[in-house]
């Protein structure tokens, strides 16, 4: 499974990694059915703690993308709704637009100026 | 793998193989002749075991100590051969300089064995009273081992012809600038979970075995056995993971041992089909440089090193993996 987190990303790791793990479920780098590595083996090639990702992979498991399965590991469920995956397109534009010294409602007029 | 040597590069492998099988004839006969000169100055039956002690503990006939050290050396041999004749292995020098080293070991090892034991026993009237075994049988290993070292750099020369690598079409992964990438895959074999955990609990129940009295053989017994029950664990599940440092192999439920190939020493990535029956089993199969790590059949990643040699490894999602690799190996700095 292959995984990109961002190098400046503001955000506490659990919501890069839970972002990450989504990000490969939108693109189809994982299918829904196939399984996720375990979650020590994920953390250690993210080189973060193994609670965090069980923390990210709880996160999406409540979002409905992922299934925990009792002696046969966390596995992907469904991709995420067009509503979900515009919601996380849209918190990375925010995210970017923080990182320029932009206001939420700054965006928006531009939003609105645009469409 | 099963394209046949072109008949250009066919001579040296028959002559590779004829004089392996000529080495092992020369040997085998050599183990069944050496001993007969001093037939009449043995006991019979003779010390062919030693204890712990340095004393002897056990006894065969003179043709069973000659059959033993036969089939030691035939096993060797054997397993040599059958690596050598095995499609185009030895078109790698680092095969034939591993081949060429077992054969060697081999020889220099049941040879060794064999005159130990009969000089141990030379002019003795009874089993018993053979002569004691410990430094002696100490230098053989070495010495076998030193061998196995000469013939592996005597070996170690001739042309290196590296299996070809196939054409990898580069895969866009949309890899943005200011992201690192990292890729995880594991796979696991349940079968060869559970044989590692019987041969585990075996060794446990020699080793409570031993410590309650039964005879000596258990304690060394289970530790051998737990040895070879941590060999198949470790096999019985892998994470491999790609990233900016290059590839991580972690073995075994902990993941430890890991290996790590650091990216400057590989040179491409792709991915291939293959299969328990085509290497020979399962676990680590083949020679350094040309190895693979067979946990299930199907998807695997192949690592071509800078040196010529190559890794294989069964692993799910091969084909992102080598991508991520490849994409790494070609970016502008790395």
């Amino acid at each position: 499974m292959l995984l990109t987190l961002d190098l400046n990303d503001p955000r506490p790791l659990h919501e890069q990694v839970t972002a990450a793990i989504r990000r490969a479920i939108t693109d189809g780098k994982i299918a829904p059915g196939d399984r996720l590595p375990p979650a020590r083996d994920l953390a250690d090639a993210l080189g973060v703690n193994a609670n965090t990702v069980l923390r990210s992979l709880r996160h999406l498991r409540d979002e409905g993308l992922l299934e925990f399965r009792r002696g046969r590991g966390v596995s992907v469920l469904r991709r995420p709704d067009a509503r979900q995956a515009l919601e996380s397109q849209v918190r990375d534009l925010l995210d970017e637009a923080a990182r320029h010294g932009f206001r939420p409602h700054e965006v928006i007029d531009l939003i609105k100026e645009l469409s | 793998m099963n394209t046949s040597p072109s008949a250009e590069g066919s001579r040296p492998r028959t002559r590779f193989l004829t004089a392996a099988v000529a080495w092992t004839a020369l040997v085998a006969v050599a183990l069944a002749v050496m001993p007969l000169p001093f037939r009449d100055r043995l006991p019979s039956p003779m010390a062919t075991h030693w204890g712990p002690s340095g004393d002897p503990d056990g006894a065969m006939s003179l043709t069973a100590l000659i059959v033993f050290a036969l089939a030691l050396w035939l096993a060797v041999a054997a397993l040599c051969l059958a690596a050598a004749s095995r499609g185009r292995a030895l078109t790698r020098r680092s095969a034939r300089a591993w081949l060429v080293a077992g054969l060697v070991w081999g020889a220099a090892f049941s040879l060794g064995l064999e005159a130990v034991t009969v000089a141990a026993n030379l002019g003795r009237a009874r089993w018993e009273d053979a002569a004691p075994l410990g430094p002696q049988a100490v230098l053989v290993a070495v010495a076998a081992f030193a061998a196995g070292a000469i013939g592996y750099l005597a070996a170690r020369r001739g042309p290196d012809e590296p299996p070809a690598m196939p054409d990898v079409p580069q895969t866009d992964l949309g890899l943005d600038p200011g992201r690192s990438a990292v890729w995880v895959s594991s796979v696991s074999s349940p079968p060869l979970f559970a044989v590692g955990l019987v041969v585990l609990v075996a060794a446990g129940s020699l080793a409570v075995a031993a410590l309650f009295g039964l005879p000596a053989p258990a304690g060394p017994m289970a530790a051998v056995t737990a040895v070879a029950g941590l060999a198949v664990l470790s096999v019985s599940t892998v994470a491999v993971t790609a990233g900016p440092e290059g590839l991580r192999i972690g073995f075994g439920p902990l993941r430890w041992p890991s290996r790590r190939v650091p990216l400057s020493r590989i040179e491409r990535a792709w991915a291939e089909r293959a299969f328990p029956s085509e290497v020979g089993g399962w676990g680590y199969r083949g020679l350094p440089g040309a190895a693979t790590i067979m946990i299930r059949g199907g998807d695997c990643l192949v690592v071509r090193y800078t040196s010529g040699g190559q890794l294989r490894i069964s692993v799910d999602d091969a084909a992102n993996g080598a991508a991520l690799l490849n994409a790494l190996l070609s970016a502008p700095l790395r």
